[in-house]
């Protein structure tokens, strides 16, 4: 018990270990990825779930959850926690260096180019291409993600309730998120030894 | 400003805005811009610009700013200071994994999970109706759509196909 808390911080289901330099190695394809944070978990889902397998969805939303609720930079706190979750205390390191070198070289890249690119179209061109082909990777992950919910339930209920309440009201996300949570507590919460 | 201060300066900003890109704007402007004219207006507003036409965080065009300032020990500066909150999380799952077996918790979780698939599906939306303003953004979109769910491939195909199908489209197109 002990060396599982000890080991494990978020080991609460069976955990399939990855080499640190394969988890830099997901995270540094998530890091090309446009589209920001959706084009990055569009990838990682894509990676982590569906090709190998390494965790299940709900445990992918879960720790997405978790991270979008902590009041710091969602992707940096998703890169640590499943690098934590894949490769301990490395891992997290292999996580956040992919995540953050794409962004890093081009960045560098383009404040080289500053004096030829600051009035240039092509800064303007890039952004309308790419974003829109990036909806793409972004649709794909997001259907996947949420076929398990899709079928009438009280999750779908939230689901729907929490689109609404962000697409069409514009109310805080953290606030949905653990609005969403508060409900389920109440709603969903499960007695002792009954089946998920 | 030295280089310690420029990381502390970023790692603090970072944490009192949640490290979005969008919201570091305005205090990197007033102290690195107003304050002390370590950069130009039009510099930062370039470097935010920049940001959005590379891969990955739309906060990363602080290494930008580390690299204007300080080179490569900025930029690598700046990196960290947004990068070193996410270690936040951890003691949260901690906590989270004691608690786990409460039923209460677990229905928490449940909660949470379907909100943020709720959240997903909102922020995609959101995403699309800001990018798909014109009639060759939605073109070069329903075919990379059409790779993915009529023609079967990967949806990285797909993205290729609809970044080809918009860059042409605009170049063959202009205006549209």
């Amino acid at each position: 018990m002990k060396a599982d808390l000890v080991a494990g911080v978020a080991d609460f289901n069976p955990v399939r270990r990855l080499p640190a330099l394969e988890v830099f190695w997901i995270f540094l394809r998530a890091g090309c990825a446009f589209g920001g944070g959706l084009g990055i978990v569009s990838v990682l889902e894509d990676e982590i779930v569906t090709r190998r397998a390494a965790l299940d969805r709900a445990e992918f939303l879960r720790l997405y959850a978790l991270s979008r609720v902590t009041p710091i930079g969602t992707m940096s706190a998703l890169a640590v926690a499943y690098g934590r979750r894949f490769a301990g205390f490395p891992g997290t390191v292999a996580a956040l260096a992919g995540l953050s070198l794409p962004a890093l070289a081009s960045m560098i890249a383009l404040t080289l180019a500053y004096g030829a690119l600051r009035e240039s179209p092509l800064l303007h061109l890039v952004p309308g291409v790419v974003v829109p082909a990036a909806l793409v990777i972004v649709v794909a992950a997001t259907i996947r993600l949420s076929r398990p919910i899709l079928r009438l339930s009280p999750d779908l209920t939230i689901a729907a309730a929490a689109f609404g309440a962000v697409f069409l009201l514009g109310w805080n996300v953290a606030l949905v998120l653990l609005l969403g949570g508060a409900v389920g507590a109440v709603l969903l919460r499960e007695r002792q030894g009954q089946a998920r | 400003m030295s280089l310690v201060e420029l990381f502390a300066f970023v790692l603090v900003v970072g944490l009192a805005t949640f490290s979005e890109g969008a919201r570091l704007l305005p205090p990197l402007q007033g102290v690195l811009v107003d304050e002390r004219g370590l950069l130009d207006l039009d510099e930062l507003l370039y470097l935010y610009a920049a940001s959005q036409a590379v891969p990955g965080q739309n906060n990363m065009y602080v290494a930008g700013v580390g690299y204007q300032l300080y080179g490569l020990a900025g930029a690598l500066a700046c990196t960290l200071a947004v990068q070193l909150p996410g270690y936040l999380i951890l003691p949260l799952l901690r906590g989270y994994a004691w608690l786990e077996t409460c039923p209460t918790v677990r229905g928490f979780t449940r909660g949470l999970v379907a909100a943020s698939v709720g959240l997903l599906a909102a922020t995609t939306l959101g995403l699309a109706r800001r990018s798909l303003t014109e009639p060759v953004a939605v073109a070069a979109l329903g075919l990379g759509l059409v790779t993915v769910y009529l023609l079967r491939r990967p949806p990285s195909l797909g993205f290729v196909v609809a970044a080809g199908a918009g860059l042409a489209l605009r170049l063959l197109l202009p205006g549209r």
